[in-house]
């Protein structure tokens, strides 16, 4: 073995008599270049070198004070959720706990405005099938979905008039089966309302999937995916 | 200042990879990102470097938290690793300039052992961990004075041998055997305290 703490060629760290100092200077951070990365090749193949490496940190790494901490801009953060794809470990917010709760139609004289956003004509008199009755609170005004045999126009009947505030609109939103994220149906000034299915949902609205409603900046979700609190909910059963 | 325990369930949390484990990645992120965007800092010295070194290293305990052991690491001391090297890395091929990192820092490293770290028991340490916080800050004290100003410079700044000579004026060989001979009396008196104590 050579004298120098910071050659080590063929010696085999563990069996180093200097692992301590080595330890000490890894920790310290004076020990680089060529040495640190043979230090740190040896810390992943020998584990008595992380071991001992391990009670170097357990016994000498220092607490800090507050003095030295010092605010990241957001962006950091911003950057490691897209890297690192945090959207996948996270709850869908569908089924986070207290989603559900806490919202109800509010039938105020507020809401008497009808802004009717919907724009899209249904195909005249198509028959109506129920396929899912939606509830919140159990105040809240029950509203059926309806679905016509072609499958092509959904109505919503709402047990009472339910209308958005100006500055509001609802959203109704397909669930799909599984974690698959919320897709956006229409957009609604009311609960009272009937419309085209957009095409590429046609033959999606089957069982195992729910229809929600949130309640939405006026003209929808800014986002494309549910932004306000969700009112009402259910299964669709046919 | 940091709830070890807290800090060990948001590390499990997030190692478990479910739907919690990016909400424990951020309230993690939350509460350590200062503290360690700090340490970065101090070693890299400029913010921009130390902003990389901090999402560099959050990453790394994204990637590598499975590793931790909740059995015997103290978590803060497990990432402060971590960005500790990360930034001597970033530091060793940024050529980062020497003196504005850590300008007039060593007016008083007598001082700066006592503001920057904090050597009160901490509320959550094993006995045996808070006294051998107790050992290792009596024991700094005990070395000659300009041991413990190289060993406070170096781990503060994550000065090299080379940079720690340039900055004290003093030979190359003379700063490394302060070094040396620092941290072995620093370990030896340490582990008197231990054996006493058994």
């Amino acid at each position: 073995m050579r004298g120098d703490l910071y050659g080590g060629g063929e010696v085999r760290l563990a069996d180093n008599a200097q692992l301590d100092a080595l330890c000490g200077e890894y920790l310290l951070g004076t020990l680089r270049g060529p040495a640190r990365r043979r230090f740190e090749r040896a810390l992943r193949d020998e584990p008595r070198v992380a071991l001992r490496l391990g009670h170097w940190e357990e016994m000498f790494t220092p607490r800090y004070t507050k003095m030295i901490e010092a605010q990241p801009s957001g962006n950091v953060w911003k950057r490691l959720e897209r890297e690192l794809g945090l959207a996948r470990y996270r709850v869908p917010w569908h089924r986070r706990a207290g989603f559900w709760r806490g919202w109800a139609v509010a039938a105020t004289a507020a809401l008497a405005l009808a802004i009717g956003l919907q724009i899209l004509r249904p195909t005249p008199d198509a028959p109506l099938l129920p396929i899912a009755t939606l509830a919140g609170k159990a105040e809240a005004a029950q509203v059926t979905a309806m679905l016509s045999r072609d499958g092509r126009t959904l109505e919503l009947r709402a047990a009472r008039p339910v209308v958005s505030g100006p500055a509001q609109s609802y959203e109704l939103w397909l669930l799909p089966e599984g974690k698959a994220a919320p897709i956006s149906i229409a957009v609604l000034g009311s609960l009272d309302a009937r419309f085209a299915l957009p095409a590429a949902l046609v033959g999606r609205l089957s069982a195992g999937a729910k229809l929600a409603v949130s309640v939405e900046p006026a003209g929808g979700s800014p986002t494309g995916a549910p932004t306000g609190p969700v009112i009402l909910v259910g299964d669709i059963t046919a | 200042m940091h709830d070890d325990r807290e800090i060990k369930r948001l590390l499990l949390l997030t190692a478990a990879r479910d739907e919690g484990s990016a909400e424990a990645f951020e309230q993690l992120y939350k509460s350590c990102a200062p503290l360690l965007l700090g340490v970065a800092q101090r070693v890299v010295g400029r913010r921009e470097l130390a902003e990389e070194v901090l999402h560099d290293s959050f990453a790394a305990i994204w990637r590598s938290v499975a590793k931790f052991d909740p059995l015997t690491a103290r978590p803060v001391a497990w990432m402060v690793a971590i960005v500790r090297n990360r930034a001597i890395d970033v530091r060793s091929s940024h050529d980062v300039a020497r003196v504005d990192s850590y300008h007039g820092a060593d007016d008083d490293p007598e001082g700066m052992l006592d503001r920057l770290f904090d050597w009160s028991p901490g509320e959550d340490d094993a006995e045996e961990r808070r006294r051998a916080t107790q050992w290792v800050r009596g024991c700094l004290g005990k070395l000659k004075a300009a041991e413990r100003q190289a060993l406070v410079l170096a781990y503060e700044h994550g000065l090299s041998h080379g940079d720690l000579a340039a900055h004290l004026q003093k030979p190359l060989g003379t700063v490394k055997t302060w070094v040396r001979r620092g941290m072995d009396n620093l370990r030896q008196c340490v582990e008197t305290c231990m054996g006493a104590a058994r």
